[in-house]
């Protein structure tokens, strides 16, 4: 094996062996968090075409240890979640254990608020279509596209479109979902949708869009993932959904790992200009993205970053942890807790974004910036195939994290 | 209202709607009408983001069951779905029934812009105190576009959105029009036919 130079810095304070990935063999980590492995989120297959080998420089191989080609099986605790194991009375799965809230469900719809649109007003994309690479013209290298990989199928949703938007009704390799998209709180989240779809309720709670179930009329703010009552559902059963992982990333990165994806198409079904996105942009950051205030009251009183900046945030039953997306990009591992479990944040500059691992045993491991690797022991990994349970984690802008999770743990380099 | 003031608005009124006749007799007040109400409605467009940059080619794309869909509202009150996109080239125009909206609001701004030019150029026009109303009276309905979530101006502007902001940005339309009329009402008196 070719030892990378590394100047990574290290991730644990213990110099502890990370003996249980020496081994490479793409089990899961000793040790995991409650809430995860359960049938409730998965986080491990929105990008499982990659193989790991396009370092970031010419010198550097592959890691010993990636994700796998052509078809990887991600580690086992990434697997998707067993749809059929939950028995709720709701036409989707529902997750095992609820995910944490900030107040009272009653509360939280007291919290609502119209964002304008009427329900439905925003239209759900309900029949999408998608296109080959070959046939996308309408998307710069820099555009931000969330990517999912399942089963093989590898499918890009564009920001632009998304914007206008928010859900889009979809079955990735025969499963029913939901690809959802909240421009105010800059979240792209997936859900298992079962035999219903999702719609756009036009409420707002912390800026946060609310999802509607067309089955039960229910209300689901979407990072919250979970069923709070609503005028068209007064008392539900308060359930959070299952979810998957969307990564966060730019079309060029997105196509260079997968040629072969599938992108939505701009025949969306209605009659909308997708150039233009009138709260900003991304390429180069402007607008609402970049700074200032919410649109709207927010739930948050952390002024420990700006609204906007942007965190990697994951949460469990347990609690919640978040890290600094530009201190991770920088340092390539971060290491924070979520409720009692020791956390691993780690960069993937193959997709500019990152991923949370439990490390219960608080191995260390260092990133090697030159190959974009993570290096723990004598073996190498890919960012997304460490031998560590996988947490659900997504981007988020700080406000949105904070306010719906006032107790999260925070990580960052200063 | 007295008898006095009904015969009052009575006379503005016809004043009025023989100065709007006016606009169409003379060749440069319907110059003035005509390029007023069409800037203006290239304008309304644009700031509601009906006009803007597209992603190029020329085609023509209507929606299934467009009828149908001309009066569901999609971004607040007054805000309506788009049902056709018409792609020129660098430009996107998409139609909806803000454009017929659009266009009436244009017609207002226009008539006031050419009754206020005759009651200029009339020489027994008695001031020009609300000549410049109209123009005043067609910003609102500039300002009434409104992103997924939140008027655009709020964007731009960075001015976070109350609940009573947001009422009052679903008005601004029904404020312009009711602004204009009364502008119109106002300047149109103004125009003395006989001597124009």
């Amino acid at each position: 094996m070719r030892r990378p130079t590394r100047r990574g810095f290290l991730a644990a304070a213990g110099l502890t062996a990370l003996a249980g990935c020496v081994g490479g063999d793409g089990t899961t980590g000793d040790a995991g968090l409650g809430s995860t492995g359960e049938g409730a989120t998965t986080d491990g297959n929105a990008t499982d075409g990659a193989d790991g080998t396009d370092s970031a420089t010419a010198n550097c191989g592959p890691p010993d240890e990636t994700g796998g080609s052509p078809t990887p099986r991600p580690a086992a605790a990434t697997d998707p979640p067993d749809v059929t194991s939950t028995n709720t009375p709701w036409p989707f799965p529902t997750a095992d254990e609820r995910l944490p809230l900030p107040m009272s469900p009653a509360d939280l719809r007291e919290e609502s608020r119209s964002g304008g649109p009427s329900k439905d007003g925003i239209p759900s994309i309900d029949e999408p279509q998608f296109v080959g690479v070959d046939a996308v013209d309408f998307l710069d290298d820099r555009d931000v596209v969330f990517g999912v990989v399942r089963d093989g199928v590898a499918r890009a949703y564009p920001q632009r479109i998304l914007a206008s938007h928010e859900i889009v009704n979809d079955v990735l390799a025969g499963d029913p979902v939901a690809v959802t998209y909240c421009p105010l709180t800059g979240t792209a989240m997936g859900f298992h949708r079962g035999e219903t779809t999702f719609g756009v309720s036009g409420r707002l709670i912390n800026n946060n869009l609310v999802m509607y179930d067309r089955a039960t009329e229910t209300w689901w703010p979407q990072i919250l993932a979970t069923s709070i009552p609503g005028p068209w559902n007064e008392a539900p059963e308060t359930r959070s959904l299952t979810e998957f992982r969307l990564v966060w990333t730019r079309w060029e990165h997105w196509r260079t790992r997968h040629p072969d994806t599938e992108v939505l198409s701009t025949e969306t079904g209605y009659a909308r200009n997708y150039r233009t996105d009138p709260y900003g942009s991304y390429t180069p950051l402007s607008g609402y993205y970049e700074d200032g205030s919410p649109m709207f009251p927010d739930l948050s009183d952390d002024e420990r970053y700006g609204p906007k900046t942007v965190v990697v945030g994951a949460r469990t039953a347990d609690g919640a942890v978040a890290f600094h997306k530009a201190s991770l990009r920088e340092g390539g591992v971060l290491t924070g807790r979520l409720g009692e479990t020791p956390v691993l944040a780690v960069y993937d500059p193959r997709y500019d974004t990152g991923y949370v691992y439990a490390n219960p045993d608080e191995r260390s491991v260092s990133f090697d910036a030159d190959c974009g690797h993570v290096v723990g022991d004598r073996t190498t990994y890919a960012p997304d195939s460490l031998p560590l349970e996988r947490v659900y984690a997504f981007d988020a802008m700080w406000f949105a994290w904070s306010g719906y999770y006032p107790e999260t743990t925070v990580t960052d380099r200063r | 209202m007295s008898e006095r003031t009904a015969t009052g608005v009575g006379s503005a009124l016809r004043r009025t709607r023989d100065a709007a006749m006016l606009t169409i007799r003379r060749r440069d007040a319907a110059l003035v009408f005509t390029v007023t109400t069409a800037g203006y409605l290239l304008v309304y467009l644009w700031a509601i983001g009906h006009l803007a940059p597209g992603l190029g080619g020329f085609e023509v794309v209507v929606v299934d069951g467009a009828v149908g869909q001309l009066f569901t509202q999609a971004r607040g009150p007054l805000a309506f779905r788009p049902v056709a996109r018409v792609s020129l080239g660098p430009l996107t125009y998409l139609f909806s029934l803000n454009t017929v909206l659009g266009a009436g609001i244009a017609a207002l701004v226009g008539l006031n812009l050419a009754l206020s030019y005759l009651a200029y150029t009339s020489p027994r026009a008695c001031g020009v105190g609300s000549q410049s109303a109209g123009l005043l009276a067609s910003v609102p309905a500039l300002l009434s576009g409104s992103a997924c979530c939140g008027p655009v101006v709020l964007v731009v502007l960075g001015i976070q959105a109350s609940s009573v902001l947001l009422t009052a940005f679903q008005l601004l339309l029904p404020v312009a029009v009711l602004a204009l009329v009364v502008s119109l009402v106002l300047v149109g008196r103004q125009v003395n036919g006989e001597t124009v």
